[in-house]
């Protein structure tokens, strides 16, 4: 027993934990350094961070060496505690005005919708890979789509839309994994493009034409195609004028809903902010522990979303350059391990877990450095937050279980 | 389970491989952008976020007098400033502040509206503030939000004088002043800069070079250390003046005009060194300093004795008898009269059809030119300037300074007028003015107009045969002036007929004798008609003891007789300057 625990860690892809550990390392050091020169005494960032490595870890042990068979048998329960779980804090009080959070005790609180995300990867991969669907025909995307939509809007009435935009993401390439056809995926999206681009009449007016000539050359039968397309098109005209139809104060509090962070003197103030950390540090930085910006606190929640513009302004480009190397190579690792993985469950897994580490990192990044709006999602391994902290080490103890090449 | 093949074509492999690869590249070029390119432009955004620079200022420089003594020094003050961000409730505060200081809460609110400029910068809402109402307010300092006040230096005066129009006074700079100003950095709102006088005269020596201090402040505004790569300057303090004033000599010709309407002007008469300057009715220099309120300002302007105004350098006057040394001397070059030649006064002169009176109704009976000058005789003068070209003698006034600028160091002069042929011309038209004309501008009347300044210039020229320095308060480098025209005869036969006008049993001016051992002196009195009312009593003189020569001039504005009215004060003058043991010290 205790042998085959030990020959299941031998035989696990254990390089993955370079990158990981050089990851956590560099955000330590910047928690550290926030706590040292803004002087806060401990507990702080840096030192509730050190504390939640031990479950982090243990954690991460225990999922590594789990048996693939538990996991497959018992996750549609898992399932259905992790939307109990999801939906439990609206039966609560709102902490930080969100219902993200359940209260465990005197000062924790866990937050279910970042352990939900990989449960719903597992769900997913486990409904893709015991049936044999037919992924050239669309019907067969309709299930998989509602067991991510429905813990998606669950979150999203937290309301958190980076998480939910999370959650909802493995989809696309976990379809596209088995074979969907891009054209259903496309359509998938499809309605989003249409109020997104309904905006602007120009962009709208090209939406259009090439949404007909995508549809056009899939050549589906005439009434689906007329409905796709009309469906999209009414949507895109319909939603401005509803958008229109509201008064400002609604209009606000809709934004408002979509972007909690919105900081209420408006002028996108955190992003200013967080470009001017980003730009004054230059190539090597201002040096560890001397960011003006950081530590003057005009770079807002620097601890977590921010903490992009600490290092940066810190450490400089090469750090943050380093740091997405290090990104490139744990996530495009955890890709190789997928396509090496000798069953479609553990595949699905390991791509599901390497898109929600991607879109962790491109929206924390893009937002950061004023790609996109503010949209409070932590970066894996680097920010502060506990919840957060354990969920990655747990996707990272399913990396290394999953990846694992069945030897017996 | 677990049985379904991970059957996956490699092109889609390779699609989310380099879809990965494409994330992750554009956010590393993201950060190039931000880090590598665009570094100039965040690090200046950076530093503007953090750093501040607070001026600290320069104390300004004091004003003294020719022994060194202080008139005008610095007093620290306090000043109450709202900080625009900071106060929670402005009525709560101004009714707090004004419960302690007694300050109306609508001079509060008003001085914060006129004052505002941002609401991250103080906002000054009263000034000299005593240590009484501080310590009030200090009691009540939980009741209030946003409020400080900050130490000022303010102007205090010597309390013996006021010469408030040689030393002028402060204001706080003016809008349009900063921006039309050259160098507008130098000025910033709220600064004080000379307005009048010396203050606004040697303002660059005064007021010296603020400081700077940098200190890097957080997002709420609030000071989080020092700045290490700036460097913090100190303020240099402005540079003191050494005037040619004498404290006591001006606090004695201040007392001589209370109540009366004048100018007073002591000075020596080699150097040009202003010892007393005096215009009256003055104000007391601190008018401008403080919380002047409108009442009192309004009552300042409406005083028809007109306190603002500066007598001395600014107001115009005929300068009556006085001016007949510079007609003696015309007539002398020009050898239009000898010293012997003689007129009969009988009080009274016929010109054409018009009339001219002698000041002494009953006449002088004979008189030459001495006689003249000596009783003030103005039918000599009237008979003698029928020979004299206009314009000769305007050009002889101004080689005694008349008609022009004294060039004085101080911001604000008059030029009186000497008239000339052209003037008349223009003034009355080609023959709208007749040799008449002459007459009255032979006792100098008529279109003849002079400030006391430079009268006071004249004198010295009389008292030193022409060799003199240009007035000044301030001493510097300054163009000998060096009269040659005249000759050595001519100049003694005007100082021994000044002389007589004080010893001269008949003299108009006997009562500017102080009797003073070793003090011999000369004068002139003058009594000027004009259209104002009553005449303006003038006495020029000077006295010399010891190698020490003053002048002094003194105009009684509509005062009566110079020689009742304002040879006295002279006397008084002479009288302190020639008894004090030390009149000698740094008189240089």
């Amino acid at each position: 027993m205790f042998s085959e625990l030990l020959n299941k860690i031998k035989y696990s892809p254990n390089l993955i934990l370079l990158p990981t550990l050089s990851l956590l390392i560099l955000g330590l050091a910047s928690l550290y350094s926030i706590a040292i020169v803004q002087e806060q005494p401990p507990p702080n960032a840096f030192s509730k961070q050190i504390f939640f490595l031990i479950p982090a870890f243990l954690f991460l042990l225990v999922i590594s060496v789990l048996s693939k068979r538990l996991i497959h048998k018992y996750i549609y329960l898992f399932y259905g505690i992790a939307i109990l779980a999801v939906i439990y804090p609206f039966f609560g009080d709102k902490v930080s005005g969100t219902y993200r959070w359940i209260n465990l005790g005197p000062s924790l609180t866990v937050q279910p919708s970042e352990v939900a995300k990989w449960i719903i990867v597992i769900t997913l991969a486990r409904f893709l890979s015991d049936n044999n669907l037919q992924m050239k025909n669309f019907n067969s995307i309709i299930i998989p789509f509602l067991i991510i939509i429905f813990p998606t809007l669950i979150v999203l009435n937290q309301p958190d839309l980076g998480t939910a935009f999370v959650m909802m993401s493995p989809i696309i390439p976990m379809l596209f994994w088995v074979g969907a056809k891009p054209l259903h995926l496309f359509l998938i999206l499809a309605p989003l493009f249409s109020i997104l681009f309904a905006f602007n009449v120009v962009v709208f007016y090209l939406w259009a034409f090439i949404l007909g000539l995508i549809i056009y050359m899939s050549r589906p039968k005439i009434f689906i195609g007329l409905s796709l397309y009309f469906g999209n098109i009414f949507l895109g005209l319909i939603f401005p004028l509803l958008w229109n139809s509201l008064r400002p104060y609604q209009q606000n509090r809709v934004l408002t809903f979509i972007n909690p962070e919105l900081d209420p003197l408006g002028a996108g103030y955190h992003i200013i902010q967080s470009k001017t950390a980003l730009g004054s540090g230059g190539f090597l930085g201002k040096g560890w522990g001397a960011g003006t910006q950081t530590h003057l606190k005009f770079l807002p929640v620097q601890e977590s979303d921010f903490i992009v513009s600490v290092i940066g302004e810190e450490l400089g480009f090469i750090a943050l350059f380093a740091m997405l190397c290090f990104f490139a190579w744990l996530i495009i690792k955890i890709i190789i391990l997928a396509i090496n993985a000798s069953d479609r469950f553990s595949g699905l897994i390991l791509i599901g877990i390497a898109t929600i580490f991607l879109s962790h990192v491109f929206v924390n990044c893009a937002m950061s450095a004023g790609l996109m709006p503010v949209k409070g999602l932590p970066l894996p391994f680097i920010s502060y937050g506990g919840s957060f902290l354990i969920s990655s080490f747990m996707m990272i103890g399913l990396v290394l279980n999953f990846g694992r090449e069945e030897i017996y | 389970m677990l049985r379904s093949s991970n059957s996956v074509s490699k092109t889609r492999f390779w699609i989310i491989i380099a879809f990965t690869l494409f994330i992750h590249i554009i956010l590393a070029y993201r950060f190039f952008q931000l880090q590598i390119l665009d570094y100039d432009i965040y690090t200046k955004r950076s530093n503007s976020n953090r750093i501040r620079a607070i001026s600290i200022p320069a104390p300004r420089g004091l004003i003294r007098d020719r022994k060194g003594e202080i008139i005008v020094d610095n007093y620290p003050t306090y000043v109450l400033f709202g900080i625009g961000g900071d106060i929670v409730n402005k009525e709560n505060n101004y009714s707090v502040i004004s419960k302690a200081t007694g300050i109306d809460t609508l001079i509060l609110s008003k001085n914060y509206n006129k004052n505002f400029r941002n609401r991250f910068l103080p906002t000054k809402l009263a000034k000299d503030l005593t240590i009484a109402q501080l310590s009030r307010l200090e009691e009540s300092k939980n009741m209030l939000t946003g409020v400080i006040y900050k130490q000022f230096p303010e102007r205090i005066f010597n309390p013996k004088i006021r010469a408030s129009h040689v030393l002028g006074y402060l204001k706080e700079v003016s809008q349009d002043f900063i921006s039309s100003f050259e160098s507008s950095d130098k000025y910033q709102h709220g600064d004080l800069i000379g307005w009048s006088g010396l203050e606004k005269q040697y303002e660059s020596i005064l007021r010296g070079k603020k400081g700077v201090s940098y200190f890097q402040v957080d997002v709420f505004g609030r000071e989080a250390g020092k700045v290490r790569e700036e460097e913090n300057s100190l303020p240099h303090p402005g540079k003191d003046i050494y005037t040619t004033l004498d404290i006591e000599l001006q606090e004695l010709l201040e007392a001589e005009f209370e109540g009366a309407k004048g100018a007073g002007v002591v000075s020596n008469a080699r150097t040009g060194g202003i010892l007393a300057y005096v215009s009256a009715p003055d104000y007391t220099p601190d008018l401008f300093t403080g919380l002047i309120s409108q009442k009192d300002w309004e009552f300042v302007l409406a005083d028809t004795n007109k306190p603002l105004l500066d007598r001395v350098a600014n107001g115009t006057y005929p300068p009556g008898s006085i001016y007949k040394m510079i007609v003696a001397l015309e007539l002398l070059e020009n050898k239009k009269v000898t010293k012997e030649w003689e007129v009969f006064c009988t009080g009274s002169y016929e010109f054409y059809d018009r009339v001219f009176h002698c000041w002494s109704e009953f006449g002088h009976g004979k008189v030459n030119l001495q006689k003249a000058i000596v009783e003030s005789c103005d039918i000599y003068f009237y008979q003698a300037i029928q020979n004299v070209d206009l314009n000769s003698l305007g050009l002889m006034a101004e080689e005694f300074g008349h008609g022009n600028k004294t060039q004085i160091d101080l911001p604000s002069e008059m030029k009186g007028r000497v008239p000339t042929r052209g003037y008349l011309n223009k003034l009355y038209g080609r023959y709208g003015w007749s040799e008449g004309a002459m007459l009255n501008i032979s006792i100098g009347q008529g279109e003849l107009l002079t400030t006391p300044l430079q009268i006071s210039l004249y004198t010295n020229i009389l008292a030193t045969k022409g060799i003199t320095y240009p007035l000044h308060l301030v001493p510097s480098k300054s163009k000998l002036i060096n009269i040659k025209k005249i000759t050595d005869a001519n100049w003694n036969f005007i100082q021994e007929s000044m002389e007589r006008v004080i010893y001269a049993p008949r003299g108009t001016g006997r009562k500017a004798n102080p009797e003073v051992k070793g003090l011999k002196i000369a004068g002139k009195t003058g009594t000027a008609e004009n259209p104002h009312g009553e005449t303006h009593a003038w006495f020029i003189g000077y006295g010399e003891k010891d190698d020490e020569k003053i002048s002094v001039v003194i105009m009684v504005e509509n005062g009566g007789g110079g020689g009742d009215v304002a040879a006295p004060i002279a006397k008084n003058i002479f009288k302190k300057y020639f008894n004090s043991t030390d009149f000698k010290t740094a008189s240089k």
